[in-house]
């Protein structure tokens, strides 16, 4: 067992307490701009967390699962964005 | 040595990420936690994808982590800009110690539109003098003092132009006026005299 393989189920624990902490924001809110960024950060660390469990299996073509990820989480945040600055009119 | 790097970055990845999640939830309004959250995951990510390059060490996959890096850093900000945009257009408070709102007044509600209210013609003009708008804090001395009493003309040869106040704007006030917290003044004057008026304003009680 290298020093390296046992980093991993450390690095992975300290990014499910953060994702455990984004998430008590998601609910909390207040406001939706809040949650979309709540949301946006869980989906940063699953990235996180898919880079890691690939170095840990040894198995890099779980990278490319990390890049759509991060695609798709950027084009969710964009589209909330967009949605909210539209519904808004005063 | 590959080993040691790769574990390195693997650290200060998931301490930058444990650092956003503490962020996102502690940090007072949106806008600060908005940016705690996307500087730490921006890092964050970006040094866990580097220790996978490092740990494949492969110039195919160390290509790709690359690739995901640059990706990150390339969509976060726009990301983050977007939803500050539209969490400042639809009113979501800021954080009641907020010092400066440049955007305050600036920006069209109904075409979202900014304008700017710098006076660039009078600014290249007078070349020392500068116009500050600045928001007096809740603790701040002259809170409650008139502008007679405060005289910022005559101690630092500073004038103010107009207060911001809620929905009303009091243009050229005069020496009766008193000072409330949550004020925004709009001062011209010179720069290192309006350092010290705005220092003036500063001060606590």
């Amino acid at each position: 067992m290298s020093l390296e393989m046992m980093a991993f189920p450390g690095a992975l624990t300290i990014l499910s307490l953060a994702m455990a902490l984004a998430f008590i924001r998601l609910m909390r809110g207040p406001s939706l701009p809040d949650r979309v960024i709540a949301l946006d950060l869980i989906a940063t660390l699953a990235v996180g967390m898919i880079v890691l469990y690939a170095m840990a299996i040894d198995q890099p073509v779980l990278l490319d699962v990390a890049l759509a990820l991060a695609l798709l989480s950027f084009l969710g945040t964009v589209a909330f964005a967009r949605y909210l600055e539209r519904s808004h009119r005063p | 040595m590959k080993e040691i790097v790769s574990l390195v970055l693997i650290a200060i990845g998931a301490a930058l990420m444990l650092i956003a999640g503490i962020g996102l939830l502690r940090m007072p309004d949106l806008y600060t936690r908005m940016s705690a959250a996307t500087k730490a995951t921006t890092m964050g990510v970006g040094s866990i994808l580097l220790a996978a390059a490092v740990h494949f060490s492969e110039p195919a996959i160390a290509a790709r982590a690359l690739a995901v890096i640059a990706f990150a850093l390339l969509t976060s900000p726009v990301a983050a800009h977007m939803i500050g945009r539209a969490a400042y257009f639809t009113g979501v408070p800021l954080w009641k110690g907020t010092v400066i709102n440049e955007l305050r007044g600036r920006y069209d509600p109904r075409t979202h539109a900014l304008e700017s209210i710098r006076f660039p013609e009078l600014e290249r003009r007078l070349a020392d003098l500068q116009v500050y708008r600045l928001r007096v804090p809740a603790e701040s001395v002259v809170i409650g003092k008139t502008l007679a009493e405060i005289e910022l003309r005559k101690r630092y040869n500073v004038t103010l132009l107009a207060i911001f106040r809620g929905p009303h704007v009091i243009a050229n006030p005069e020496g009766d006026v008193q000072l409330l917290a949550g004020d925004e003044l709009i001062l011209i004057g010179s720069h290192e005299r309006l350092r010290e008026a705005v220092d003036l304003i500063y001060q606590s009680s």
